[in-house]
């Protein structure tokens, strides 16, 4: 009886001590996923909105109303995050100045990756006189920080659409050249390439077939991360001025536009702000929890 | 060691060469022309041909190319289109507005950011103390410098009125008076101008060093990880060490090479954020007076604005290369 007793309380424990480490391991994976989640929700969101701007927006980022101008924000109102100087409607404004951010943002990173990757490959695989050259270029470059550089450009080729994605995608360039060819330092020197030459690759292919696939990871996790950098390089540029001309909303020039009503109207300030950070915010957090997904030093902590 | 220090400087001059070039050949193709928008759309076609003559934009671009570089390298950076006066003047009177924000804000980054890097490095297996203080670094991090410093202005300047809206306070004053040595004399009136510069100071540094904590925590986060996994701090352990032991004396002093990369990039951020902080204040700096430059086509002006940063980041990231193989003799230039 006793000795029954016992088993039947070990058993218990066995039990109870199986279902917390499930508890626990699920916790690990919720504590593990959740950011990723977040991350990955908001970002996802933001590029519905930008893209369903006409269909979200409730009243066109553009009317005038005379009968609210200036008129602050209310949840029973017509206008939810109030109105502009020259009575706009905030929050429709807002709305599509997420096109413009989000454009800018994704397109400048895959422009930097389109150029940057393929030279950064080329010079850490093929090494010598064209490394040299390459990455000279790239450190001529990596002497401006990324928003003097974009500056610099959408200065000299005017501030439109293009010119935004290609500024500021020519200032992220070297970046992704430098990242590229020191993953490309690495990986030349695998066993799998020496296997690739061996068997009659060429140069070319042993890049774009062998050194670029093991290279995707970490590019694709510094990009998203380039993704958050380059949409607060634009908000930047267009709080200076620089970038799209107003009428057309972009979160930076309502915020910008708004900076002289910040004593009656704080809320055009506030809100495009909000915009801006929730943005950069989001593309942040899925990089940095892609990048403590899959690099293997810090699994398991 | 003079032989790594030669070389990296010789390095270090294409590199600004290059910089220089991309900068004056933005310049040049710049919309607009820098008499128009002096002179206003209303002026003759001789007057503006006196003024493109005045100011040699009608050289051939080659020689004006060859000039600039040489006066650059001499800090001449002619005069200013508008103001007239030489760009060299301008920059002396805005450079020590920059510097002193950029020191502010360093002070308040390293103070709020270092230990909270090294906090959350040695605490990440507590999610109590790691989840706060990582959404604390996504926060800072994703906060733009500009909207930040727009809603510290809302709050203490407009709402509290605490603090100034606008300008930079006395700090030409309180110079002059340490040059001129007013400054013991009149202790009182260089107390209230260095008072005057602090409470101008306050919300500036304290919208950029928050940003820059941030990046500071990050930085710092990764390299006291970095560290702690070395052998070394495994052997100091097994030795029996405490954990403050371990931390202080083995740690920390080999954080010196990461934290020296940290330096590195924290001016090139630092600088940055000066253009978007010093617009937000209305505060006057070199970041201030280039994109006014920019707006008004002023080319030399801007010109030596973008060029003093470009050299002081080249300048600052020599010294730290060096610094490596100072702090760490494993590091040799190849």
């Amino acid at each position: 009886m006793a000795i029954m007793r016992d088993v039947a309380a070990t058993d218990v424990t066995a039990i109870v001590g199986r279902d917390e480490s499930r508890e626990r391991s699920r916790k690990r994976q919720l504590r593990r996923y959740l950011p990723i989640g977040i991350g990955g929700l908001l970002a996802v969101a933001m590029i519905v909105i930008a893209a369903a701007a006409p269909y979200i927006a409730p009243l066109s980022p553009s009317a005038q109303f005379s009968d609210a101008v200036l008129k602050g924000p209310g949840a029973q109102d017509r206008h939810l995050l109030g109105t502009d100087e020259f009575g706009r409607d905030v929050w429709s404004r807002i709305i599509w100045g997420a096109r413009v951010s989000l454009q800018v943002g994704l397109a400048s990173v895959l422009f930097g990756f389109a150029i940057g990757v393929p030279l950064g490959i080329l010079a850490g695989t093929q090494g010598g006189r064209t490394e040299t050259l390459v990455m000279r270029c790239a450190d001529m470059f990596m002497a401006f920080p990324t928003l003097l550089l974009a500056l610099i450009i959408v200065t000299a080729l005017g501030g439109t659409l293009q010119n935004e994605i290609l500024a500021i995608g020519v200032a992220l360039t070297p970046n992704f050249i430098r990242l590229s060819r020191s993953l490309a330092l690495t990986i030349r020197e695998q066993d799998y390439i020496l296997a690739a030459r061996a068997l009659g690759s060429g140069q070319i292919r042993v890049m774009a077939r062998h050194v670029f696939p093991n290279a995707l990871y970490a590019l694709v996790v510094v990009g998203t991360l380039y993704i958050a950098t380059a949409i607060r390089t634009e908000a930047g540029l267009s709080f200076l001025g620089l970038g799209i001309p107003p009428p057309t909303p972009s979160w930076g020039n309502i915020l910008s536009e708004g900076r002289q009503y910040i004593k009656c109207c704080p809320w055009i300030t506030t809100f495009s702000g909000l915009a801006i950070m929730l943005a950069v915010l989001a593309f942040n957090l899925v990089g940095d929890s892609l990048r403590d997904l899959l690099d293997p030093r810090l699994k398991g902590e | 060691m003079i032989n790594y220090t030669a070389r990296r400087l010789l390095v270090a001059v294409p590199m600004l060469l290059g910089a220089m070039s991309i900068v004056f050949f933005a310049m040049r193709i710049l919309p607009g022309d820098p008499c128009m928008a002096m002179m206003g759309d209303q002026a003759t076609t001789s007057a503006l041909a006196e003024c493109t003559k005045n100011l040699g934009l009608n050289r051939p671009l080659a020689v004006q190319y060859v000039d600039y570089l040489w006066k650059s390298v001499r800090f001449d950076f002619g005069n200013s289109f508008r103001q007239g006066y030489p760009v060299r003047e301008y920059i002396g009177r805005m450079f020590p507005h920059t510097l002193v924000l950029v020191l502010a804000s360093a002070v308040i980054a390293a103070l709020v950011g270092v230990p909270i890097g090294i906090v959350s490095a040695l605490k990440r297996r507590n999610p109590l103390v790691d989840y706060p203080l990582r959404i604390f670094a996504l926060l800072g991090l994703s906060m733009p410098v500009f909207w930040l410093g727009i809603l510290l202005l809302m709050v203490f300047s407009l709402r509290f009125d605490l603090f100034p809206l606008i300008g930079g306070g006395d700090l030409d004053g309180a110079i002059e008076m340490i040059r001129t040595g007013e400054a013991f004399l009149y202790p009182r009136d260089f107390l209230a101008a260095v008072g005057s510069v602090l409470h101008h100071l306050t919300l500036p540094a304290l919208a950029l060093g928050f940003t820059l904590a941030a990046t500071v925590s990050r930085l710092s986060r990764s390299a006291m990880l970095e560290v702690i996994s070395q052998d070394y701090i495994r052997t100091a352990r097994s030795k029996g060490q405490t954990e403050r032991a371990v931390v202080y004396k083995h740690a920390l002093r080999n954080m010196m090479v990461p934290l020296l990369t940290i330096i590195g990039l924290f001016v090139a951020i630092a600088l940055t954020g000066t253009v978007l902080t010093e617009t937000v204040f209305t505060r006057p700096g070199l970041g201030k007076m280039l994109v006014d430059a920019i707006g008004a086509r002023d080319y030399p002006l801007a010109q030596g604005a973008i060029t003093v940063f470009t050299m002081t980041i080249i300048a600052v990231n020599l010294v730290v290369d060096v610094m490596y193989a100072v702090v760490d003799p494993r590091i040799t230039y190849r």
